[in-house]
């Protein structure tokens, strides 16, 4: 477990994202009446994990040119919404949704503290300090 | 400018427009009653922030609305005309109300959103603790 810490990397890296889900969050909210706002949100850590994830080191095509195949946007995983449920005057922000999101957000920034914390705590007391 | 400044920036952006829009509000209401008075409307809009790349909400300039005065009978009203008429203001009082309501809706999901921030950037100082 702790020859190359992995644990701290995903928690580190499941804390970044609910930390930068959390920013998307607060600018669709912020941007509630603003005529015309498409409200975006980032794809989930699952998937934005597993296309950086170090330990799959297979090459990827990020530009049309690339060999490999179509290219994948993987430096910009923010996705706008469909304005299917757009107001008339062009904003698509439901603050019903954006609350669960964000409750989303502070759930899984709570979850990736408290893997550190621990994991944390086991690497402590393996080296004998309480 | 990590995420969690980011998020209470934009908040931030949010809860000053809003209460903007709120005093213009006020100013409207308390005016209902004063002869040609014509309500004020502020515009919402986006502005990205080009240092963080967050999208703001920014309040543009106040206008004027156009709709026609209401014509109130009132002969022994020293603005009278002829005819025995004055010209009222054209604030319709459920409008504003409807939208007050609206406006303490969005502050209070801004103001959610800058706790949660703050909540989440607190329990990353925890770590730090023992």
């Amino acid at each position: 477990m702790f020859q190359n810490l992995t644990v701290f990397e995903t928690a580190h890296a499941m804390a970044v994202h609910a930390g930068q889900r959390q920013a998307v969050i607060a600018q669709n909210v912020a941007n509630a009446d603003t005529p015309g706002f498409v409200a975006r949100d980032l794809q989930n850590f699952q998937s934005a994990f597993a296309s950086s994830d170090p330990m799959q080191s297979a090459q990827r095509a990020t530009r049309p040119g690339h060999l490999h195949g179509a290219a994948v946007p993987v430096s910009n995983p923010m996705i706008g919404e469909d304005r299917s449920f757009a107001a008339p005057d062009g904003n698509s922000v439901s603050l019903e949704t954006e609350m669960l999101r964000a409750t989303d957000a502070k759930r899984q920034h709570d979850r990736s503290l408290a893997i550190y914390k621990s994991a944390l705590n086991i690497l402590r007391s393996s080296l004998g300090r309480q | 400018m990590n995420e969690f400044s980011k998020a209470l920036d934009v908040s931030t952006s949010g809860l000053k427009a809003q209460s903007s829009r709120l005093r213009h509000l006020s100013e409207n209401i308390s005016n209902a009653d004063t002869p040609g008075y014509r309500r004020k409307t502020i515009p919402f809009r986006t502005e990205f922030d080009a240092g963080g790349g967050v999208a703001k909400v920014e309040v543009g300039r106040v206008s004027l609305d156009d709709r026609p005065l209401e014509r109130v009978f009132d002969p022994s009203h020293p603005l009278a005309d002829g005819t025995g008429h004055y010209e009222g203001s054209n604030v319709d009082l459920l409008i504003e109300l409807a939208d007050a309501r609206e406006a303490q809706r969005s502050y209070e999901a801004n103001l959610k959103m800058f706790e949660q921030a703050r909540q989440m950037s607190s329990g990353l100082m925890q770590l730090l603790r023992r």
